[in-house]
Formats: structure tokens, sequence, C-alpha cells
């Protein structure tokens, strides 16, 4: 699905390098929950987001079905985002003033393809939010409204499903079901990437990798 | 769900803030729209008033151009006469079909404590001098009648069938009609048949002016250059000078007035740019989430050019609401302000007039969201997303 290939990122901070990355090697395939752990600052995150063509690698290739999308120009990505990815974060970052239905929808305005109800409907039966539709976020607990964020990373059929700590502002139960949604995904087929700090969530995902200092140990 | 939709829902956020820049929009439009209109009606109030005067040139003694201008749409007060047989010559012209001399001044009335002010005409050629004019009553047929302007049967309290009398003359005067309120400083006199207010004013014979009304309005060329070169001491002044004189004027006017409500446009504008500035920093977050899920620079540039033009599209609106419901206000006032204004609406509240405003502060968001949208378009959601 996704293959990282000796990916490097490297920030300037003034005359300092930060090695967020270096030479990272990768698989991220179908039916697969995998999960991503590591202390603070290892690179968790930058990994991430190399995944989902939300940034570029310093050095390396990100090989998306064969195409490798550290030499796309952001047109392309763009389009690889919109088609292929879907992100969840831990702050959700739902729209206040939209309804529930309407922040599912929000990708497809950028995506520019027209709603349809009977999709984002069935959305929001997985996350079990069918009951939910015209609520605005202000309106739900921190755990429906991740699920509102997961609907919303579906709703462009994505292949891939990159969560960013989903569990980290969550009480054990909320976790606890987002980690079924999660896994339910992969099992139906998604490759589902997950970064988190609970080891116990980590144990029972398919796979476990572990990071430090910017590589995988 | 489109752009649209996801604009306003960001409007409405900041309810008061979206609403006070609508407001700074929708007052700078209605300034914008109220003194184009007022340009526009003037302009056309002006050719109007002159179309219908059925005077093609005014005669004054030289030296008087300026005050003509005022004397011919109203009265004004012309300190010199013109001689007695002036009258004569000009009537021995070929082509002359009207002469109506004039005869405007002021009358100290010890008796009342007060100047009156007399305009003397020959009541005959009523309809053709003041032909917009609409008369309560009737017009004086003898010379012992007089017409009074608004202003002055309100002060003196006079209605159709009053006597008026003045010191130094022994007979009386009968109102025979006043004059309905035209808004102008015809309000302000007192008219009566010429020879009475020569015998008033102790000017036989004499005129301040004499309009004249020509056979063939294509020969008024001809007969004023005849005129100017055979009777000395005269000045002539054509309706279309008077006209455009005053059209001159009213160009400066209208440069003055427009370059304030550009002034007050572009402060507002700055104000949106301000504002809609906030609006991106404050949702750097969400527009990092927007880039993660799909959203490319450019859609991130048109979400916020929509939501300014949707801002100043409204403010825009609202101006043209605000000065229709307040154009009664705005007319007294220019009515009040300006010192020649032609009778009739004032202010042309045309369609064509309104779409423009409405588009310019379209223009207006547009020019001012360039800046923050480029800067939301900047956001590295990579960075944004982090919290
Ligand atoms: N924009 C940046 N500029 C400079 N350094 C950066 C930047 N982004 C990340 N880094 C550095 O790269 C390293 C990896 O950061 P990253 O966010 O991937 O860590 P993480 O594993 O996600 O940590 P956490 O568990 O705290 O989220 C850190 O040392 C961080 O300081
Ligand atoms: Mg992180």
């Amino acid at each position: 699905m996704i293959e990282l290939k000796d990916i490097k990122k490297t920030y300037r901070r003034g005359a300092e390098e930060v090695h967020a990355l270096r030479e990272v090697n990768l698989d991220v395939s179908r039916n697969e929950l995998l999960a991503i752990v590591g202390p603070s600052g290892a690179g968790k995150t930058t990994l991430l987001h190399m995944l989902g063509c939300l940034d570029t690698p310093t050095g390396g290739s990100v090989l998306i079905d064969g195409i490798d999308a550290a030499r796309m120009r952001e047109p392309d990505l763009v389009n690889v985002r919109r088609k292929k990815i879907g992100f969840i974060f831990q702050q959700f970052y739902l729209i206040p003033g939209l309804s529930v239905f309407r922040n599912v929808a929000l990708p497809l305005i950028f995506s520019k393809t027209s709603p349809d109800p009977q999709h984002i409907r069935s959305l929001l039966r997985i996350v079990g939010l069918e009951h939910r539709e015209e609520h605005l976020p202000s309106q739900l607990s921190g755990g429906e409204m991740q699920r509102v964020a997961i609907a919303r990373a579906l709703v462009n059929n994505p292949e891939v499903v990159l969560a960013d700590e989903p569990t980290g502002n969550l009480d054990t139960d909320n976790s606890e079901k987002i980690f079924e949604l999660l896994r339910s995904l992969a099992h139906k087929g998604l490759a589902v990437v997950m970064i988190t700090h609970n080891n116990e969530l980590a144990q029972r995902c398919d796979r476990v990798v572990h990071m430090k200092d910017g590589r995988i140990i | 769900m489109g752009f649209l939709r996801l604009a306003l829902t960001n409007l409405k956020r900041h309810r008061t803030r979206s609403l006070l820049t609508i407001v700074g929009i929708a007052a700078s439009v209605a300034v914008l729209f109220s003194i184009l209109s007022y340009n526009r009606g003037f302009e056309r109030g002006l050719v109007r008033e002159f179309q219908k005067t059925g005077i093609h040139f005014m005669v004054v003694p030289s030296g008087c151009a300026h005050e003509v201008a005022s004397l011919v749409l109203h009265g004004a007060i012309i300190p010199k006469y013109l001689d007695l047989e002036v009258v004569a010559r000009i009537s021995g012209l070929d082509g002359i079909e009207i002469i109506s001399p004039l005869l405007v001044a002021q009358l100290p009335n010890t008796q009342k404590n007060r100047v009156d002010l007399i305009y003397g005409m020959e009541m005959k050629h009523l309809r053709i001098v003041k032909p917009a004019w609409r008369v309560k009553g009737s017009v004086p047929e003898k010379d012992s009648e007089i017409i009074v302007g608004s202003e002055v049967a309100a002060h003196y309290n006079l209605k159709p069938g009053d006597m008026v009398s003045y010191p130094n003359v022994k007979t009386g005067f009968r109102v025979a009609g006043v004059l309905e309120k035209t808004d102008s400083q015809d309000d302000a006199f007192t008219y009566l048949p010429l020879s009475a207010a020569q015998q008033l004013l102790d000017k036989p014979g004499g005129a301040t002016a004499v309009g004249v009304k020509v056979k063939d309005p294509e020969l008024v060329g001809r007969i004023t250059e005849t005129l100017t070169e055979k009777v000395p001491g005269i000045q002539i002044v054509t309706m279309n000078q008077v006209m455009n004189s005053i059209l001159n004027l009213a160009a400066s006017a209208k440069a003055l007035s427009l370059s304030i409500a550009f002034i007050a446009i572009f402060i507002s504008a700055v104000g949106v740019m301000n504002s809609i500035l906030m609006t991106v920093f404050e949702r750097t977050n969400e527009i990092g989430m927007m880039r993660a899920v799909g959203a490319s620079r450019a859609d991130i540039f048109r979400m916020v050019v929509i939501e300014t033009t949707m801002l100043t599209f409204s403010g825009g609106v609202l101006g043209i609401i605000i000065s229709l419901a307040g154009s009664r206000l705005i007319e007294s006032f220019v009515r009040k302000v300006m010192p020649y204004v032609p009778s009739g609406e004032i202010l042309a509240l045309e369609p064509g007039l309104a779409a423009g405003s409405i588009m310019f502060a379209f223009f207006i968001g547009i020019a001012s969201s360039l800046y923050p949208a480029w800067k939301a378009s900047k956001i590295n959601p990579v960075e944004a997303i982090k919290g």
C-alpha cells in the first residue's frame, strides 16, 4: 500500500539540525492495524505525515502503489490525500458551527463532489452516531467527536487511515470504542496506522512499531 | 454544502465581529451610493429645470455675470440696473418672441422690521419664466395683485385674498396666489407685477435683467452676437452657459464628495482585512486540518476570499437599504447645505447605481481578502495541526 524507503527528515533550528527521521523503512498494508509507539520527540508524527503525503522527506522515497510521492508536486500530493488518505487527530478538529453531518461531509467540498446523504448516514452508522446527524460538535462528548472525525476521515473512501494519538484526549471507555472502530476498519480491508502512548492498546494491534530518536527499533 | 456554506458558518462564528465589519462597509457604501445618486439626480434635475424654462438667454448689466446664474434660476440681487432703452433696443431685433424684464431687489420693511425680497416680473410671462411653479389661488391679473413665496406666506401668515401693505406706497396689495413650496430660494420672494415693483422700489422703467425668448432656438447664437455688438454696457448669459457653470461647480463638489466616500471605503476595507486576518490566525489549526483532509492551497485561498466578499457584499446590500431608508433625511440635508438645488426629487435612487455600489463593495471584498487569503494558503499544515 504505502512503502517508506530510507526516509530522512531533517529540520533546521537555527544552526542546529534536528533529525526527526533517520533512514526509516516501513511497509503499511491493507487489513492491518499498525501501532506506532515511542517516547515524545521520537518522530512518530513526522513519520505519519510522510505516510499521509502531508510533508515531504529530506531524503528517501514514499511509494504509494509503486509511485514515489517524495518526487510529486503539491497538486498531485493534494490528490493523493483526497483519494487515498484519511487523517484523524488527537484534537478532533471539528468545525464548531457545522452539524455532525456537515462535518463529516467537509472533505467533499475540497474534492468537489456533492455529498451523498446515504453514504454519509452509512458512515455515521458505522461510528454509531446515526442519531446525532444534526447535532453540533458542542453538543457531543469527546468520544463522540472523535467518532465524527473518523467518519470524516472515511468520507472519501480512503485506502489508508492515519490516526495521531486518536485516544489521547479520551477516557478508557471511549478509547476502547475508538480502538475497536479502528480495528474493525482495518479488518474491513483498510490500512490503519495509529500513533499511541497507550501500551495496552498498542499490544492489541496487529503490529507494533517502536520508534526512538528518529529510528524504528 | 459548498464553499458558500462553509464561509457563512465561519462568519457566523464571530457574529459580533462580522456584524461590525458589515456595518462599517454598509456605512461607506451608503455614503457612496447617496453621493452617486445625488450627483445623478442633481444633473438630471438641473437639465430638466433648464429644459422647462422658456427663456433662452438673459441680458444683464455688464459685470454681473456671477449673479446672473442664480438670478436665472431663482431670485438674486443684482446691484446694477439696465437702462430703459436696452429693452427697447432688444425688442427692435428680429427673431425675438418674448422680452420679459425682471426687477429683483431688497426692500427694507421698517414696519415689520425685516428685509423683503421683491421680484418684479411680467405676470403674463409667468408660465414661461417659471414653468415649474404651482400656485395656490390665482395668478395676478391686476397691478395690485401679488404672489408670495411659501416662506413669506408662512412668515406673515398670508393666504390668497389677504392684503399686504408697504410703507412707501399708499395702496395695498392683494395676495392673489401663494407659491407652493419649491425648496429653493423662490420660496423667500414676493412676486409683484413689474410696474408695481418699479413703483415700489422707485425705479420707474428699471430692470435688473431681461429674459429673452427667441422664435427659433437655433438662432440664439446669432441674436446674442448682434445684441452684444449693438448695445453697450450689457452682458448676455445664455441658459446653456448658466447650466454649464452650475454643472462645473457641481463637478468639483462631486470630486470632493466622492473622494471622501472613497476614503471611507478604504478605511472600512482595512477593517475588513484586519477582521479576516484575525479569523485566519484563529483558525490556523482548522486550516491545517482542512489541508490534511484534502484542501489545496487554492481551496484555502478561495475559502477566505469567499468569506470576505460575502461580508462586504452583505455590507453593500445593507448600505443600499440604509440609504434608501434615509433618502428623505439625506435630501433635506443636501437642500440645507447646497446653495443651489433643482426642485423635485434630488436623489436619483437608480437600480443601476445601487447594483454598481454593491459590485464595488464586492470588489473591495476581493481586494481586501487577497492578503489574508494568501496568508491562509501559506499556513503549513504540518505545523498547524500540531496544535
Ligand atoms: N517544524 C519543526 N521544526 C523543527 N523541529 C521539528 C519540527 N517538527 C518536529 N520537529 C522535531 O522533530 C522531532 C520529532 O517530532 P515529532 O513531532 O515527530 O515527535 P513525536 O514522536 O510525534 O512526539 P510526541 O509523542 O510528543 O507527539 C522532535 O525533536 C521535534 O522537536
Ligand atoms: Mg506527535
